[in-house]
This record gives structure tokens, C-alpha cells and sequence, in this order.
């Protein structure tokens, strides 16, 4: 008996699996599921009820196999207006998103009482439903938004927009200083843990069972999923779960300065 | 199986279809096979590998000690345990043998009597495959990365050569002239390769993150670059604005029907572009782990219905499907880093070859007979295994 499985094309899958009409609408709830998963994980207290929960695309990549598909309904999220992508600036690859609601509330609640509030509510105004880009240039935001400079500099002080070079700013979170700090820090923690493990490899449920080191400010499970969806540990199917087992080639990786 | 048969015999199905079927199922039954082998020749790793296209018999490798052997992988012996065997080597002792690693080796696409190596010893040397003596040599003043020549040009025989310089180099065979060049990248051109479809068609890759698709009759610069964000300048930084990959973009195979181009980079992505508009398709194959400071050779699949990609990574070679993006398995074999690969398309099977000097060949596996316990033994009355021979019962006749 051959006991290795076979891969098996489709063509020769004889059953087909019954498609109906909602085949579609139940990947994209799956994808949506996920993502309110995802957000849950995230700390808000941390932050001083702050910042809207934010998840990393690359997050998605750990629960779902098919990245194409994350990657084609998370453009029409976006094109709907429900999502937000940001480029957070400390890895080409990494795209936060966070829910167009949440962000809105949480950018006015941080700008109630401040004399750059009216700006920002415009800016939201303009943005959110039309535009889904993760930049901005000059031309653009005095021509098709019609801004003055002096709004834009209001803008760059809220935090709405951050500076990307001469003339261009990025789409940006308020107060998301902090919130990368910890993220990178506690991503190199937990790398660093799997990777001083006995043969650089752990078993998954063995490392979200463990106490978290005092640099780890997020969940665990938060963690594990953006170094799993990041390919920075290899994801091994085991007969005692899944082994998170760390991976070399991040020598290259900009982020990890591991000890 | 027998439904695909049943179907082309009554003729409900296009015959191609009964091809592309088997063809995918043997492509993803591929393993290491104990029944065939490569003569190991090569005293240091082999760098480059090419199965010629007339007859799919004769297969060219290049190693890193200059070497360049030609191998027969036809099975003549009528026994399965094969090894193929070198035919014939340029080999340290040839005078005309190139001084350092031969980086690209390639048939002439018409027939076998005739070969192109090119090496860091800033030579190209097109050899003749009687004498295995060069021809003709083109001298550059840089390393030269790689060669391709169009395997159906009719109207030209151009050969592009890939060196440090950042112009792209057009040898005319005809001529031996060398006068033509394309220029436009900034940086070192780590790959370039004609287009299966279009015989004026030409993609280069170049340290510049670029990718560049030119038409050689044109006088005036490339047709298009291509551009991974699809002209949406707002995901980049301005730096990455325009470019193929966010590092070095250092390898490029077309699909065989010429519509899709790959390119790999050295930021660990692979993309898939439409290679008439060059636009980005976005599908996403994950982390291809991509350490290569000189071009990577990879290969896809022909004649399959997902057709397959085939990279090395590291010491393995991984095989992803073309549209899909999934990876479908890692081939594990070699002891040392993979750094070519060539797929036979008539048989299915794929070379690999890599720093541990050995080229592994990946042979799909053949359906097993299913084996029957007692049924098959008594039928043929032959002796059970069990039975100690010692024991066995050699002098009664069966007619008892």
C-alpha cells in the first residue's frame, strides 16, 4: 500500500462539490470573519481606548490558503469603502487595515476639542467614501480635494497624514507611534523565543501557552498569526498540532535584530 | 482515467484534453527516483542545464569550474535502472575550455550541432558540437551573466547577452557583428530571454529592480517596463515607484504559449505579468526565498492544465501552480543549494541541478500494480513467500 497521499488534480476529483449560489458570498464572509477575529485580538486598553483595532494583512495569510483570493476580496473591501489599508512605513509588505467606522470615531474622538478637528472631519469627508489610495501628492490635494497648504499642515500635525517624501504623505493612524514600537519589539520577542527553542522549533499551542515576556505587549495569538501569514517561521503539520518552526533566511529580513 | 479515455475515444472530448489530464497528474506525481541517474562529472556545483528542443534527447550542463558536459537521456539499455550517460565534455583540458564559471549554457534552437556558452570570463563562446571547438567567441568587458537566443526566430539569429554593463549586447551570429545595444537599465542585467511567442520580443532583468520588455526593431528605448503596482504610485515609496520587485530582480522564464512572463527578485516574491500590457496580475505565490546574487533559472511546466512553476529554493525546488499561486510541493534532494532547473516537457520530468554537483532528475511515478495477497500466488501456483524452500514440496506432481 502506498502509504504517501498522492496530489491529486482537479480533473481527476470526480465528486465535484455542489457549488450553490452563495459560493462566493461564503468565501467573503469567511475572509470578513476573519478579520473581525483578527480585531478582536487586538489590545485596545493598551492604548487608552486610542486607536481603532488594527490587523495586518499578512494575518489573513495564516488563516486562509489561498492568498490571491485574501488579496482580490480585500481590494473590493477597499473599493466599497468598509476597509482602510495603511502602509505603516516599517516594512514595504506589511499593510495594516482597520474598518472605515472604527477609524472615523476613533480620529474624531482624539480630535474633540482641538482647533484642527473641523480639517480633519473634512478630510474624512472627502476620503472615505471615493478614495482608496494609500498616498497622497501635492497636485492632489489641492486640485481634487482642494486644500490649502496650511490645511495640510494641520492635517500632518493631527497625524492623519505622515510625510512620505517632497510633496507626497501617507495615509496614517493618530498615535500609531507607539503601537508600531510594540509591534516590532514584541514580533522579535516571540521570533526569539521560537528561535532559543531546542532546534529553533515549537508547537503552536505550546507557544501561546507560555507566560508572555514583559516586551510582549499584544496577544499571543495576535503575534503568532503575523509571523506564521509573514513566512517568518515555516508551519509544519505535525501528529501533535501545528510546529511553528523558525526560518533562516530572515537574516535578510529588515526587522529582526534578534540578540 | 477511464472516463477521459472513454470520452476522446467516442469523441466527446478533444483529444488535447486526455493530454493535458495525464500530463498534470504526472507532473504532480513527481519524486526522486532510485532507477535514474546523472553521470556526476562536474567537480564543483553546476550552474546551468538545457534539454534541447528538437528532440528533447541531449542535455547541456554548465558548471562552475568552466566545464561544460553533454549528456544522452534517452533509456537504450531496456533495463529501468538507468543512468545517463556524458556523451561528450569540454573539460579542463581543452584548450578552448572557459577560464571561470560557465554561467549560461544554451542548443542552438535548430538542431544539436551547435552550442552557446557564456561565462565570468567576460566570454561567449558559440561551440561546435562535432569538434567542441568555438566557432566564433565574443569578447565583453564584463562578467556576463547570461545568453538567450530566440528558439523561433526565422528572421534573425540574435543572441542577447546579459553582462555587468547595463546595456543589453545583440550578437548577430550571421554577421558576428556586435554592434547593436539596448539601453535603459541602470544596473547589472542578471536575465534576459526571448519571448516564446513574438521572435522580436525581449525581456531583460536588471539590478535596478527593473524589468524592461523591448522590441528589437524598435530604435527608440524598451516597449514598456513593467511596474509591480500598475501605475497605482500611491502603495510605493517614490524610490520603488516603476520597479518589477523591491530588490534585484534576477530571474525570467515566459510561460511556453508567451502571454505570461514570471520574474523573481530578491525581495523572496515572484510575480506573474500579462506580458502584452505588462501589467502586474497579482497573483501571490508568498515568500519565494530568493538569495541569488546572480540569475535564477527556473522553469514552468508545458502542456499541463495548471501548469506549474518550478523554482529553486534554497536546497529544494518548489513547484507552485502558475494561476493559482498555491504552492503545490517542495522536491527535497539535494544536500546543497539548487541552482537551476529544466523541465522535459515530452516526458514530464524535471533536472535540477545544484552546488552539491549532482543533477537529480524527477521522474513522475508510475500507478503500482495493486498487490493481491494470496489470490495472484495460488492462480500462478508458484512457491508462497512464507514457505522455506527447504520445505517446499518439489517432488509430487501438481496432478494430485
Amino acid at each position: 500500500m502506498n502509504r504517501k497521499r498522492a496530489l491529486i488534480a482537479n480533473t481527476f476529483c470526480l465528486t465535484k462539490k455542489r457549488r450553490c449560489g452563495g459560493a462566493d458570498k461564503g468565501e467573503t464572509a469567511d475572509i470578513r470573519s476573519s478579520l473581525q477575529y483578527l480585531m478582536t485580538l487586538f489590545s485596545r486598553k493598551l492604548f487608552n481606548d486610542t486607536l481603532p483595532p488594527v490587523v495586518f494583512k499578512h494575518q489573513l495569510y495564516s488563516l486562509h490558503n489561498d492568498k490571491t483570493l485574501v488579496d482580490k476580496l480585500l481590494n473590493e473591501f477597499r473599493e466599497s469603502g468598509e476597509l482602510l489599508m495603511f502602509q505603516l512605513g516599517f516594512d514595504s509588505e506589511a499593510f495594516g487595515l482597520v474598518f472605515t467606522e472604527d477609524y472615523r470615531a476613533k480620529v474624531l474622538q482624539g480630535e474633540a476639542g482641538r482647533d484642527t478637528r473641523a480639517t480633519v472631519e473634512k478630510f474624512l469627508d472627502k476620503l472615505i467614501p471615493t478614495c482608496s489610495d494609500l498616498s497622497f501628492n501635492k497636485d492632489k490635494m489641492l486640485k481634487e480635494f482642494l486644500f490649502t497648504d496650511s490645511e495640510i499642515t494641520q492635517l500632518v500635525k493631527s497625524g492623519v497624514l505622515t510625510v512620505r517624501d517632497a510633496g507626497s504623505w501617507w495615509l496614517s493612524i493618530p498615535n500609531s507611534g507607539k503601537f508600531i514600537k510594540y509591534f516590532i519589539k514584541g514580533r522579535n520577542a516571540v521570533l526569539g523565543m521560537v528561535k532559543k527553542s531546542k532546534y529553533s522549533e515549537i508547537l503552536k499551542d505550546e507557544l501561546e501557552g507560555r507566560r508572555t515576556p514583559s516586551q510582549v505587549k499584544f496577544q499571543m495569538k495576535y503575534h503568532i498569526h503575523d509571523i506564521i501569514g509573514a513566512e517568518l517561521v515555516e508551519c509544519i503539520q505535525t501528529t501533535s498540532g501545528t510546529l511553528l518552526r523558525y526560518v533562516d533566511g530572515n537574516i535578510n529580513h529588515p526587522n529582526t535584530h534578534l540578540s | 482515467m477511464l472516463s477521459f479515455l472513454y470520452a476522446r475515444q467516442s469523441g466527446l472530448d478533444d483529444p488535447v484534453r486526455l493530454r493535458r489530464a495525464e500530463s498534470t497528474r504526472r507532473v504532480l506525481s513527481l519524486e526522486l527516483n532510485y532507477d535514474r541517474d546523472v553521470d556526476r562529472i562536474h567537480g564543483n556545483g553546476i550552474n546551468t542545464l538545457d534539454i534541447e528542443v528538437v528532440e528533447g534527447r541531449y542535455m547541456l550542463s554548465g558548471g562552475s569550474d568552466g566545464v561544460i558536459v553533454v549528456y544522452d537521456l534517452e533509456n537504450s539499455s531496456r533495463k529501468p535502472h538507468y543512468t545517463c550517460k556524458a556523451v561528450c565534455t569540454v573539460g579542463r583540458s581543452s584548450r578552448y575550455v572557459h577560464k571561470f564559471s560557465v554561467e549560461t549554457v544554451q542548443w542552438y534552437p535548430h538542431d544539436t550541432g551547435m552550442f552557446i556558452s557564456s561565462s565570468f570570463d567576460k566570454t561567449v563562446k558559440v561551440w561546435d558540437t562535432e569538434t567542441l571547438k568555438p566557432a566564433e567567441e565574443f569578447q565583453f568587458d564584463g562578467n556576463v551573466y547570461c545568453h538567450h537566443m530566440s528558439t523561433i526566430a526565422r528572421k534573425h539569429s540574435l543572441v542577447a547577452v546579459g553582462t555587468k554593463d547595463p546595456k543589453v549586447q545583440l550578437c548577430d551570429l550571421k554577421s558576428g557583428s556586435r554592434i547593436h545595444i539596448l539601453q535603459g537599465h541602470r544596473g547589472e542585467i542578471l536575465s534576459v530571454r526571448w519571448s516564446p511567442r513574438y521572435e522580436h520580443i525581449l525581456a531583460t532583468a536588471s539590478t535596478d529592480s527593473r524589468v524592461r520588455v523591448w522590441d528589437v526593431r524598435r530604435a527608440s528605448g524598451s516597449l514598456f517596463t513593467l511596474d509591480q503596482h500598475n501605475g497605482d504610485k500611491s502603495k510605493a515609496s517614490s524610490e520603488a515607484a516603476n520597479t518589477a520587485h523591491n530588490g534585484r530582480a534576477n530571474g525570467l522564464c515566459f510561460t511556453d504559449d508567451g502571454l505570461y512572463l514570471l520574474t523573481t527578485g530578491t525581495d523572496d516574491r515572484m510575480r506573474l505579468w500579462n506580458s502584452a500590457t505588462g501589467e502586474n496580475t497579482l497573483v501571490n505565490y508568498g515568500k519565494v526565498v530568493n538569495e541569488s546574487r546572480k540569475g535564477l533559472k527556473f522553469a514552468v511546466s508545458r502542456g499541463c492544465s495548471p501548469e506549474f512553476v518550478f523554482v529553486p529554493c534554497g536546497s529544494s525546488v518548489a513547484v507552485y501552480g502558475l494561476h493559482s499561486g498555491e504552492q503545490i510541493t517542495m522536491l527535497r534532494g539535494h544536500y546543497n543549494n539548487v541552482d537551476c532547473c529544466e523541465f522535459h516537457s515530452d516526458n514530464q520530468e524535471l533536472y535540477s541541478g545544484g552546488k552539491d554537483c549532482n543533477i537529480l532528475a524527477w521522474v513522475p511515478v508510475l500507478r503500482q500494480p495493486d498487490i493481491e495477497d494470496e489470490g495472484v500466488n495460488s492462480a500462478k501456483g508458484g512457491t508462497q513467500a512464507a514457505v522455506n524452500p527447504a520445505f517446499e514440496d518439489a517432488w509430487s506432481s501438481d496432478e494430485d
